[in-house]
């Protein structure tokens, strides 16, 4: 078994700091080859590396960056801590490091659908920090994310590399009713932001468009692409005909006068 | 309509490069709402730097609910920046923002997550198997290269799209926001029916156990979708309307009254 050192997992926190922060940049650092690759590099043992990250890649192909909504499970479970028991565990092959690591990588997942969560009451401390025209601190809270993502990743990386057995205990801490709570919030929260929304743009006269939205997404459901389509078809007709209105008023207007005359 | 003329070529190609930035501040109440004003500040700063009201409400109204990709985002923000530079007021501005929000984020998602990086990952993970050391870092170099291009492309088409959008059709600019307000209420309804999500966990015997004979069961979220499909989460989301708009309720009670109930409902196996 081979021993890290201090500076080493350092190293390796920073690493995952950089790594999971770029997942919120779209920079495509938060995926399983390339993290990796940096604990192989910092370790020395890049070909272990490039085994985990390969066949993890693979198997979280599916996955995207940042994508709103919907968090999958995180790359960091074997890109960091699976890559990190392949080198130091001489028991552990690349494959079994993948299904080893699956239980941290929906930790992680339930770890970043808190970040999320906590920081829904963002917007609120930003409002009022531009009430005060204080933009330096709106800047800040408009960061705030990225922040807790890098602190986040170092902790991660750090006490993966450094402990092991503090990682594996602190996952199973977390109580299951409140993850599973956590879960269902984490479902309702978006409607608040799009009752926040509707409560701007949501004119009486609007009021089918969001009936219309809601059926061709929960009966029919339809893509998001597909139900702007169906939007616009409507939204076009209203264009032309409010367009050709004015003009069609004043034609009548005149064959008025003309029909006048002819009395 | 002359407006201010006050940004240039530079000032778009920084807020094109600031899309980077769009997720800095992702939370679960305005998603990248934060990060959208975020984006825009230096712009924003430029147009009405003089006047810190001004400022602080342009950066206020530009913090709602937002959600789109970060590699189209530039086509929107150009565009946006086009009009504000006219002089147009944010509720011109407003209605095309958000219907271009949906169906970008539709494009957006499904070529970079779905389309680019899959072929990637597949031709460098491959790669790595085979022990080439620098296979993670052409991965990440390819991939960077093709989203910056993106970027770089969905903005400059923005700025010329949205200049001479002004131009041409600024006396029709009332009825152009109104039908896209239509195209963006169409959208963000049907958004709030998938994105939200409650389902009833309880489910009871119905009729009376025979023995020999499976007991059936009665799915309560079935019969819910029988009636209407995602009903829990529309009602919600217009309970949440009610509460904002006739209660004037903020959004850090909002979030913790949805905490504490999801805990609560899912403690008691009423939803999972």
């Amino acid at each position: 078994m081979q021993e890290i050192t201090f500076i080493q997992a350092v190293l390796i926190g920073l690493w995952t700091a950089f790594c999971y922060s770029g997942m919120l940049w779209g920079i495509f650092t938060n995926r399983a080859i390339v993290l990796s690759f940096g604990v192989g590099l910092v370790l020395g043992d890049l070909q272990t590396a490039l085994q985990c990250g390969a066949i993890a890649e693979l198997a979280f192909m599916g996955f995207g960056v940042g994508a709103g909504g919907t968090v999958p499970p995180n790359p960091i479970g074997p890109g960091i801590i699976g890559t990190l028991m392949a080198i130091t565990m001489p028991e552990v092959t690349p494959e079994s490091a993948l299904s080893l690591s699956i239980p941290f990588a929906v930790a992680i997942q339930f770890l970043q659908t808190a970040i999320y969560t906590v920081r829904a009451g963002a917007p609120e401390s930003a409002a009022n920090a531009l009430a005060k025209h204080n933009f330096s601190k709106f800047r800040l809270h408009a960061n705030l994310t990225v922040v807790l993502f890098a602190l986040v990743g170092f902790a991660l990386g750090f006490l993966g590399a450094f402990s092991m057995e503090t990682l594996n205990m602190l996952v199973t801490l977390i109580p299951d009713w409140l993850l599973k709570g956590l879960t269902v919030a984490g479902g309702m929260l978006p409607a608040i932001g799009f009752a926040m929304i509707m409560s701007v743009m949501l004119k009486k006269e609007f009021i089918p468009f969001a009936l219309l939205g809601y059926i061709l997404a929960a009966f029919f459901g339809l893509p998001v692409i597909g139900i702007a389509l169906v939007g616009a078809v409507f939204a076009l007709k209203h264009y032309f005909d409010t367009e050709n209105a004015p003009l069609a008023t004043a034609q009548a207007a005149v064959q008025e006068e003309e029909q006048d005359d002819w009395i | 309509m002359t407006g201010s003329n006050k940004l240039t070529k530079r000032d778009y190609t920084k807020t094109t490069l600031r899309a980077y930035f769009l997720q800095n501040g992702f939370n679960y109440s305005n998603y990248q709402g934060l990060g959208y004003a975020l984006v825009l500040y230096p712009a924003l700063k430029k147009l009405y730097g003089d006047n810190p009201e001004r400022l602080a409400k342009e950066l206020n109204d530009n913090c709602e609910f937002y959600n789109t990709n970060p590699n189209f985002l530039p086509f929107i923000t150009s565009i946006h920046l086009a009009m504000a530079d006219s002089g147009m007021e944010y509720e011109e501005i407003r209605g095309i923002k958000m219907a271009l929000m949906g169906p970008l984020a539709g494009i957006g998602d499904s070529l970079s997550q779905f389309c680019i990086a899959p072929l990637f990952s597949t031709i460098f993970a491959s790669l790595a198997m085979d022990g080439i050391a620098i296979a993670p870092l052409l991965f990440l170099l390819f991939e960077n290269i093709t989203l910056l291009t993106i970027k770089l492309i969905t903005g400059a088409y923005g700025r010329k799209l949205g200049t001479s959008m002004i131009d041409k059709l600024s006396e029709k600019m009332g009825v152009i926001s109104d039908a896209a307000s239509m195209i963006g209420v169409t959208v963000i309804a049907g958004l709030a029916a998938t994105f939200v999500k409650m389902k009833v966990a309880i489910t009871f015997a119905a009729g009376e156990a025979v023995e020999g004979v499976t007991q059936s069961t009665v799915n309560l979220q079935a019969m819910l979708d029988k009636v209407a499909p995602a009903l829990l989460p529309v009602l919600y989301t217009v309970l949440m309307y009610y509460l904002i708009k006739k209660k004037g309720m903020t959004t850090y009670k909002l979030v913790l009254i949805t905490v504490v109930l999801g805990i609560a409902l899912s403690f008691f196996g009423i939803l999972a």
